[in-house]
């Protein structure tokens, strides 16, 4: 294409002087003319060396905070839980690959044990369940938009299932429904760099770094719970989650964890309105008929929760309107905590959340109840003993495939 | 695709290995086109045909421009090339606005009219790209340039990954002759495009999305009220993070071209530092700027037609200029300040040409400038009126129940951010780049390039859109 100006059947008079100053003219010094082909200029400087010692020290100190990260407690392996790896999990339920699916919330996520799961029944469940969402509305796009006919075990946190939506879930969701080849693509790259780089974890990006040196420094702001925690789980490939073990041993990392929560003295609870029971019970009701009508079954946990924690909940709504109300409302069966002794006596160690060791005890524990109180769920043959509450305190490493070793 | 993306890292290693093969300079051209086709395809694959369409309607509209004769036969094709892009902009960007809006007009004559659910699903870009296209049929159309030689070359021309989805708006007669002969780039711009690239996506991975973005969600998404405080610390926060995220795209696009051998122009100079708005128009989407004159201001009859008829053509520019980012009476708000500012400096230039400011009054013209434009940011960033009354109220000290939105470290670091990028402005106002890198000393550069890049790395980033991705 050549420059045609003379050509020109309009004529301009937004010609301007050039501005003084200026060493490079751009289209804003051109008006109403063909734009010439761009000349940039390279600084006269020895780039490639540049280049060169700046890739040494940027190897170098990506060595080191890959050291740096690895002392903190971060692990090569840890895939940094996200939509993708939720939208991927979703996906082997279209394709059938699972007949038991977990949803919930974060408690569902890190206190179940896929391994000891599999390790009992022989089925390796498929693990739906997102940190701070709520289980409804996957519940209901279960049911919706899928044709699963399995059973589906659903993980609620008292009150979280009578949230007006998914809460941070809601991404996932989108992602599910639509996600660019793109986006899929860079969820493979980064899963197959977390299995080298220990520091790729969102919870330590540099700015994240950063905004955890406040400590509610400006009087009247206090900054919120998903914002304040540090990290809180290790995930695997397929979204098997555990608590991250420096909770367990870090006391200032656990306190500051129950501090998150917010249950300090004086804070009340917000009340759940009736309008949002009525919704809740109405759409798993609902969701229930039509797994039901497919073949599937529905079955409710309740994962345990340290008495302060309890306490706080049952400020918030007894379990009678809750729980109990809402499996009535679905006609559903579910399992309490409070209502087994093994799973009653699993404490987490930051108010919330199982240990990875008493997650592993806590699954046993709900697997051998649902077999005995559904078909769905069966032990298979030399299927590991149970396990003990005491076990807690064992390794957790091999927890999972063996029988109980404590003395108790 | 994004540039901040894993996949665009392997995607432009492979690229670059392409490219650089002993291959025929046509398979090179083809091998670029394929990649280009497949950046926008990693997008959402459907949408390439609206891309495709783009491309072969200008190509042949062009064609027929030079073939027929006559002034309404020319003008014919040419508005088929203007109708076809602004039809599929329109339908696209436009269609639930128009349908909403019509509704409206409906409902206040009386007649209830519920618009349909059309779901539409805004191809990512297509403001650049027809832009683009159009630019190179109303060339020809103005006989400011010939038509390309070849359709290998034009396609090219529309599709260069680099500034497909969110420029710079780059115009035929700046990119189509760099397709006629070989091009490779040797190791310094290869070097030199790979620094561009970094600086680029330090300002997007780590300044824009890592520091900036957070208060601005907080006080513009949020519940809470805030006061003059959080509102100027948030409304200085955008400036801050739209000009990262979309400088941050031009200079990465323009490093990733350098590094194939190609030249793209300056899409930004250092706008912060501008004194004036017809200044920060100059600095600021230069090449967005540059159409919307070349195309709209001047046929409107640009400033040949008297100071009314200047006004209206200064107006009404900016207006569509507001509403071509999106597709909300906010973005048309933001326009006709941005007008209101250019008309009313216009004015006092012609009432007071005769002055020539200090150094101070220099200082503080550019201050207000600065002021103004972030006044007009909280239109472009908020959602709906509501929300920017809310914004603006907090900002002059009117909101009654104001309470503390954003933890202090934000604040630091928003101030520290800001304060950086209109210093650096200032420094950069009457420079370049280029002319500032050549007097550093080369370790000063490597350790600068290698923190840059240590922080993107540490940084992390999420690939995150380009805020500019939607419009």
């Amino acid at each position: 294409m050549s420059s045609a100006d003379s050509g020109m059947s309009e004529r301009v008079d937004e010609r301007e002087p050039v501005r003084p100053g200026f060493v490079r003219l751009t289209a804003s010094d051109r008006p109403g003319v063909a734009q010439p082909v761009p000349v940039r200029d390279i600084p006269p400087r020895p780039w490639p060396r540049i280049f060169a010692s700046a890739m040494l020290i940027l190897l170098v100190a990506v060595g080191a905070w890959e050291w740096r990260m690895r002392a903190e407690g971060l692990e090569a392996g840890d895939i940094d839980d996200g939509p993708s790896a939720w939208a991927e999990q979703r996906r082997r339920v279209d394709a059938g690959e699972a007949n038991v699916v977990l949803v919930g919330d974060s408690r569902m996520l890190f206190d179940s044990d896929l391994d000891r799961y599999e390790a009992l029944t022989g089925v390796r469940p498929i693990q739906l369940a997102i940190a701070g969402s709520n289980a409804r509305p996957f519940l209901v796009e279960l049911a919706e938009h899928s044709p699963f006919a399995g059973l589906v075990i659903v993980g609620i946190a008292h009150t979280t299932f009578f949230g007006p939506d998914a809460g941070l879930g809601r991404g996932a969701l989108e992602r599910y429904r639509f996600e660019s080849p793109s986006v899929r693509a860079s969820f493979q790259l980064h899963r197959a760099l977390s299995h080298a780089f220990a520091f790729l974890d969102d919870r330590f990006r540099l700015s994240r770094l950063v905004h955890f040196l406040d400590d509610d420094w400006r009087d009247g702001v206090r900054i919120g719970t998903a914002e304040r925690l540090w990290k809180l789980g290790v995930t695997g490939d397929d979204r098997q989650t555990w608590l991250w073990p420096r909770i367990e041993t870090d006391v200032r990392l656990r306190d500051h964890q129950r501090a998150a929560w917010g249950l300090g003295a004086g804070r009340k609870p917000p009340p759940i309105a009736q309008a949002a029971i009525a919704t809740a019970q109405r759409e798993l009701h609902d969701a229930v008929a039509t797994i039901r009508a497919r073949g599937g079954e529905v079955v409710f946990l309740r994962p345990p929760s340290d008495p302060r924690f309890r306490m706080f909940e049952e400020q918030q709504m007894p379990r009678a309107q809750a729980w109990d109300a809402l499996l009535a409302a679905g006609g559903v069966m579910g399992l309490h905590s409070d209502d087994d002794p093994v799973m009653h006596a699993l404490v987490p160690p930051e108010y919330s959340h199982l240990s990875r060791a008493c997650a592993t005890v806590y699954t046993d524990a709900y697997v051998r109840a649902l077999a005995l109180r559904t078909p769905r769920v069966a032990l298979r043959p030399g299927a590991p003993p149970a396990l003990v509450p005491a076990d807690c305190g064992m390794p957790p490493a091999d927890l999972a495939l063996r029988g109980s070793k404590s003395k108790d | 695709m994004v540039f901040n993306s894993l996949t665009f890292v392997v995607f432009f290693t492979c690229v670059l290995a392409l490219h650089s093969l002993p291959l025929p300079w046509t398979v090179r051209k083809i091998n670029l086109l394929v990649a280009s086709y497949l950046f926008y395809a990693a997008w959402n694959p459907p949408f390439v045909i609206l891309l495709w369409i783009s491309t072969v309607v200008d190509w042949w509209a062009a064609k027929k421009l030079v073939s027929v004769q006559g002034a309404n036969a020319r003008r014919a094709w040419m508005l088929l090339s203007v109708v076809a892009n602004l039809g599929m902009l329109a339908y696209f960007k436009y269609g639930e606005f128009l349908m909403e809006n019509f509704a409206a007009l409906m409902a206040g004559l009386g007649v209830a009219w519920q618009p349909p659910q059309l779901d539409i699903v805004l191809p990512v870009g297509i403001s650049f790209y027809t832009f683009a296209t159009m630019s190179y049929t109303l060339d020809v159309y103005l006989r400011r340039a010939a038509p390309a030689r070849n359709f290998l070359d034009y396609a090219l021309f529309v599709t260069f990954f680099p500034h497909l989805v969110a420029g710079p708006i780059l115009r035929p007669t700046e990119l189509v002759p760099q397709f006629e002969s070989p091009r490779r780039a040797d190791a310094n711009q290869l070097c030199f495009g790979l620094a561009l690239m970094t600086i680029g996506l330090f300002q997007k991975v780590v300044l824009a999305d890592g520091f900036l973005a957070g208060p601005v969600e907080k006080v513009y998404d949020g519940a809470k009220i805030p006061g003059v405080l959080d509102a100027w610390v948030a409304t200085l926060a955008f400036g801050g993070q739209i000009f990262c995220d979309f400088a941050g795209y031009s200079t990465t696009a323009i490093g990733a071209a350098m590094c194939l051998g190609f030249a793209m122009p300056d899409n930004f100079r250092f706008p912060y530092a501008a004194i004036g708005f017809s200044d920060f128009w100059r600095r600021w989407h230069i090449t967005l700027s540059a159409w919307l004159r070349d195309y709209l201001y001047i046929p409107l009859g640009g400033n040949r037609h008297g100071p009314a008829r200047t006004y209206f053509a200064l107006l009404a520019t900016m207006l569509l200029g507001g509403l071509w980012h999106g597709a909300s009476w906010t973005f048309v708000v933001w326009g006709g300040l941005h007008g209101s500012y250019l008309a009313g400096e216009r004015f006092l230039r012609a009432r007071y040409a005769h002055l020539r400011p200090s150094a101070a009054q220099a200082f503080a013209l550019g201050v207000l400038t600065f002021l103004l434009v972030h006044v007009a940011w909280v239109f472009f960033r908020a959602h709906t009126f509501g929300g920017a009354w809310r914004v603006l109220a907090g900002m002059f000290a009117a909101n009654a129940g104001a309470v503390p939105v954003l933890p202090a470290i934000e604040i630091v670091t928003t101030v520290i951010i800001v304060t950086g990028i209109v210093a650096a402005h200032a420094f950069m106002r009457a420079r370049t780049l280029e002319s500032v890198l050549a007097t550093v000393p080369a370790p000063v550069l490597s350790g600068a390039w290698a923190l840059l890049a240590f922080a993107i790395v540490i940084e992390q980033g999420s690939g995150n859109a380009f805020i500019y991705f939607q419009f």
